[in-house]
């Protein structure tokens, strides 16, 4: 029976909701509940169904119970922290959580503390810490940072790590687990809770928040919201499908199309996949409707934050008619007014585009409608996948990281520039963690030799040497510098460096990335939030700019703007390829049908059983194409894992090319397709093998490698004022890779960079799968006059990688003879 | 391997790996081997290990043992900045030499000459023979030969099959060659056809003649 004070509290509570004109949802209640009788958990509810209240006032209530002095004596101290991704939500949930608070008269502070926060107000907190802190991964590390910390802990009575789904597939969810397996000890009775939309491994999830096999984890529950949103795919199909392009990636013909469904509705958000795309459209409708001045805008993450808040404000004061934008719209902060959805292009993930979708209409039951507009004809097929991904909720899983090294290096210098730690207490609680679970004693040593001396071949420079053993056993940082530069580099997130955009006499704008800025001269003209603006010089990490009258423009691509389809969307996607030939298709394959008639010309459109393969000539060399319909990550991997075994049978140099339908290999020579079955080259065996000698493995841990740099602390990224060009950090993490290559190959760090490569980029495991299912299927060889449809996107893709098994020598000799024919 | 060129009467050898030997004075002639840039990146907070500075001076052993020179000259850019760690290598490596050595001074050598004199080492502007005229920085002559270095030109080689190779080169120009950059750590400056008359492409093996007017 619970206490009559707990009932009233509780009471106090559901008259607030009514007052409001809510009502607690169950899933609500429940949360309550299950915080007061102290259990640890993960709630899976999507953005704007009250998941905040769920945990808050959950612990509140739980607090009340506990301490019903707390109105008369309020006793100071950290109660609760929360955990977010994004510094943008922290103030969402700080007003959230103190107006609760306030309506219910407990003196309660709530206190941000993020990367934005200043230094006045961070010496404040370590006074005097607020009752709920808001603050993220990278903040939450950097207070382990200081000394003394345990004690600022001390009352901590719970943590909630909110969009977990968002941390979990990343570095940034290993710091997390770290973090928590620190605070474990620090504060046993600390409570355990995460938020999470729904992903494909809800379990998985909440055994990496809980970690692996302790008490945590057996008194824990997981609590659904069960709130299902209708919603409803609506394709936007021109009319005249034949002179629908066949590649392309923006959009911008079918312009017209959106007009009538913006004019329409009350707010409507227009999701672009990049950043350039979000540009190019808000310009293009501007142009095209001049009408719209003043109420559309547009929304990028390296738009100035002042910008991007009074956007966001807004659109929740109705003020705006359209938002351009792009996944920097996807999370967090609710907008009530959004009627329409707009997506520009396939989104590449199910569980993305549903969240998309669910961003309109909020109110409970009634239906989203979510618009797709393809960008070409192909993409079509993906709008009659995505309608089967709604019908069914398939969803994505988010993949946690296991032994990152890495993070491990930089979470113990973090300890040991505080109060220094002790091995072996500290090897116990790291291994409770999902991703060290099965770390070694030989690797735990490794690391900690790693830290003090630095590893074989960097053992000559003091640089790493970073850690000191003291005489009774403490491993500490003693030196100020290499503590202050640690406490700058915390974090996992590695960027290019990041350059201010600011006019000569006047506000910032924005941020963009040095390698695209390095590009231009002074008097060039580039778009940029919407703007045409005139470079005028570079100069200490700032791009000062003019505004500029001129039409022609270069549009900035930020890096980082290929996504690939994940293994669902690519099943999906399949499925309703092989109903092309079926009378039960979708309004968008039927759309396609002068495509396909196309598309049978020349070769097939293939069959559930089929896999094709076409060869052709053009005048730039021998073409193959192969369409396993995996996604282009995947299709990465079996490009160069067939170029190299290709390469084996004779001396031959390929450029690969591949789209998330299929590959491309081409060649000066012509590849024999009887001999490439002959020799099974599509067999599943020795996977592993071949693509680590496949020069492109050895190029992508090459490039993750850089990230695993940065964040174990080989190479410092610089102070704020004075960042390292990112041209230099790339050349030293190169430099420390090919060390390890020659003279180090078992160095942990070395070879995260391969594990990571095969686990992360090149995936694997469905590589193996895609293989495995290839070999089931009957392979129809398709030899063409000229390229088809499905083989256009890909042979005009000028982003290629390159695999040659001849001396370069041989090539030239061949180059040249060539040269002297033409 | 090698690829023979005469101007005049004088003939002079072109080496894959940049240098350049002039077979009648038996002097070997390298550009822009920028030692030091290691080190420099590690004042600048980024570390990189000592093999790879050693490379510059093995590189340069093996082309001594092969031509046998009686003088080397280097054409500019021989340290990349101030003193560090570096220099004391190159000590140990000048004091093992027995050719004469003589540094053309090119724009990154900002070492104070003294030093270089208490090695025995000769530091001159440029250096005029008969025929010819030897600089850091390419210079237009109306009667002698100019061989320099600075630019550190560099070909893309287009293929079918989308094939791109960027290879440094030796680019002659009229009366002019000039030599590709020795230094590992040193970018190129990509030729257009217009640019020379002929490129001879350097790969780790070999040299290709590549003639770029026809």
């Amino acid at each position: 029976m619970p206490k009559k004070q707990d009932i009233s509290y509780h009471q106090k509570v559901t008259d607030w909701f009514q007052q409001q004109g809510w009502q607690p949802f169950p899933f609500q209640e429940k949360t309550w509940k299950s915080v007061a009788k102290g259990k640890n958990g993960l709630l899976n509810a999507p953005t704007g169904s009250g998941k905040t209240y769920a945990l808050w006032i959950g612990f509140v209530l739980k607090y009340l119970q506990q301490h019903p002095e707390v109105f008369t004596k309020p006793e100071k101290g950290l109660k609760v922290i929360w955990v977010t991704p994004l510094r943008a939500l922290a103030a969402e949930i700080q007003q959230t959580t103190q107006r609760f608070c306030n309506a219910m008269e407990i003196p309660f502070t709530v206190g941000l503390r993020t990367g934005d926060t200043s230094t006045a107000e961070r010496s404040k907190q370590k006074k005097q810490m607020p009752d709920l802190l808001i603050t993220t991964p990278e903040s939450l590390h950097l207070l382990l940072a200081s000394k003394n910390y345990p004690k600022l802990f001390k009352s901590l009575e719970g943590i909630v790590i909110d969009e977990w789904h968002e941390l979990l597939g990343s570095k940034r969810g290993v710091q997390t687990e770290l973090a928590l397996s620190r605070l474990k000890t620090i504060c046993p009775t600390m409570l355990i809770w995460g938020i999470s939309a729904t992903i494909g491994n809800l379990e998985q999830a909440m055994e990496v928040l809980l970690g692996t096999n302790n008490s945590y984890l057996t008194n824990s529950v997981l609590i659904k919201s069960n709130i299902k949103k209708k919603i409803r795919v609506s394709s936007i199909i021109p009319e005249q499908m034949e002179r629908f392009p066949w590649r392309g990636h923006l959009g911008l013909h079918l312009l017209e199309e959106i007009i009538p469904i913006i004019k329409s509705s009350k707010t409507s958000l227009i999701f672009t996949n990049t950043r350039s795309q979000c540009e190019l459209w808000y310009q293009a409708i501007l142009e095209a409707h001049p009408e719209f001045a003043g109420e559309i805008a547009m929304h990028h993450g390296s738009i100035h934050k002042e910008t991007r808040l009074w956007v966001e404000g807004a659109i929740r004061n109705e003020s705006l008619k359209a938002v351009v934008c792009t996944s920097s719209l996807d999370l967090g902060v609710d907008f009530a007014p959004v009627e329409t959805i707009i997506q520009i292009g396939g989104p590449k993930g199910v569980a993305r585009f549903l969240q998309r979708a669910g961003r309109s209409n909020h109110q409970p039951g009634k239906e989203s409608i979510i618009y797709f507009l393809p960008t070409h004809a192909i993409e079509l097929i993906e709008a009659s996948a995505l309608q089967q991904a709604v019908k069914t909720t398939t969803v994505e899983d988010r993949i946690p990281y296991l032994l990152s090294f890495d993070v491990l290096v930089q979470y113990l210098i973090t300890l040991a520039v505080s109060d220094g730690f002790h091995p072996d207490d500290i090897f116990k609680e790291v291994q409770t963690t999902f991703c060290f679970q099965a770390l070694s004693e030989t690797q735990w040593l490794w690391v900690l030799n790693f830290i003090t001396k630095g590893s074989q071949t960097l053992q000559n420079y003091d640089e790493y040497q970073k850690v000191t053993i003291e005489e009774n056993g403490t491993y500490k940082v003693n030196n100020r510098g290499i503590a202050m530069r640690h406490r700058l580099s915390i974090g996992t997130i590695v960027s290019d460096a990041i350059l201010k955009v600011k006019y000569v006499k006047g506000p910032g704008i924005g941020t963009i990335e040095e390698w695209f800025v390095s590009k231009l001269k002074p008097g060039d003209v580039f778009t940029f939030a919407g703007r045409n603006l005139e470079l005028f010089q570079i100069k200490n990490m700032q791009v000062l700019v003019k505004k500029s009258k001129s039409k022609n423009a270069k549009v900035p691509s930020w890096m980082g703007g290929r996504m690939s389809f994940s293994s669902q969307m690519s099943t999906l996607l399949r499925e309703e390829l092989y109903k092309a030939n079926h009378p039960n298709r979708s309004r968008e394959i039927k759309a396609l049908s002068h495509l396909f008639n196309k598309q049978k010309q020349e070769s097939i459109v293939p069959e559930a059983d089929q896999f094709l393969i076409e060869t052709f000539k053009t005048r730039e060399g021998y073409h193959t194409l192969f369409y396993p319909f995996e996604g282009r990550f995947v299709h990465e991997a079996m490009g160069s894992l067939l170029a190299y075994r290709i390469s084996l049978l004779q001396p031959i140099t390929f450029s690969i090319a591949f789209n998330d339908y299929g590959f491309e290999l081409l060649s000066d020579q012509e590849i024999s397709i009887q001999e490439v079955l002959d020799n099974d080259l599509f067999t599943a065996r020795f996977v592993t093998d071949d693509l680590q000698k496949s020069l492109n493995a050895t190029e992508m841990a090459r490039r993750k490698f850089r990230d695993i740099a940065v964040i174990a602390g080989l190479v410092f990224q610089g102070y704020p004022n004075k960042l390292l060009k990112s041209k230099h950090l790339q050349s030293s993490s190169q430099l420390l890779f090919n060390v390890f290559k020659d003279f180090e190959p078992d160095n942990l760090l070395y070879q995260q960079a391969y594990r990571e490569t095969f686990e992360h980029t090149l995936e694997e495991g469905r590589l193996i799968q895609a293989m495995e299912r290839i070999s089931n299927q009957q392979i129809v060889h398709k030899q063409c006059s000229k390229p088809t449809p499905f083989s256009f996107p890909i042979i005009t893709d000028r982003l290629r990688e390159k695999l040659s098994s001849e001396k370069v020598e041989d090539r030239i000799k061949r180059m040249l003879m060539q040269l002297e024919k033409d | 391997m090698t690829e023979d060129l005469s101007i005049g009467n004088n003939n002079f050898i072109l080496h894959p790996s940049g240098a350049l030997f002039w077979v009648e004075e038996k002097t070997l002639l390298v550009a822009d081997v920028h030692i030091g840039k290691t080190a420099h990146f590690r004042k600048h907070g980024i570390a990189v290990p000592t093999n790879v500075s050693l490379e510059n001076f093995t590189k340069l052993n093996r082309l001594i043992q092969f031509f046998k020179p009686e003088k080397i000259w280097f054409l500019g850019d021989l340290f990349h900045s101030t003193l560090n760690n570096e220099w004391h290598l190159f000590e140990n490596w000048v004091l093992q030499q027995n050719a004469a050595i003589t540094l053309v001074i090119g724009n990154h050598d900002i070492i104070a000459p003294t030093l270089f004199k208490k090695l025995g080492i000769t530091i001159v502007a440029e250096i005029r023979t008969v025929e010819f005229l030897f600089t850091h920085h390419p210079e237009t002559h109306a009667t002698l030969f100019n061989f320099c270095g600075h630019i550190h030109p560099g070909y893309k080689l287009r293929g079918l099959g989308k094939q791109l190779l960027k290879l440094p080169c030796f680019a002659k120009k009229g009366n002019q060659l000039i030599l590709p950059a020795f230094g590992d750590f040193t970018g190129n400056y990509y030729l257009t056809k217009s640019e020379a008359d002929a490129i001879y492409a350097c790969t780790e093996e070999a040299i290709f003649h590549i003639k770029t007017h026809s």
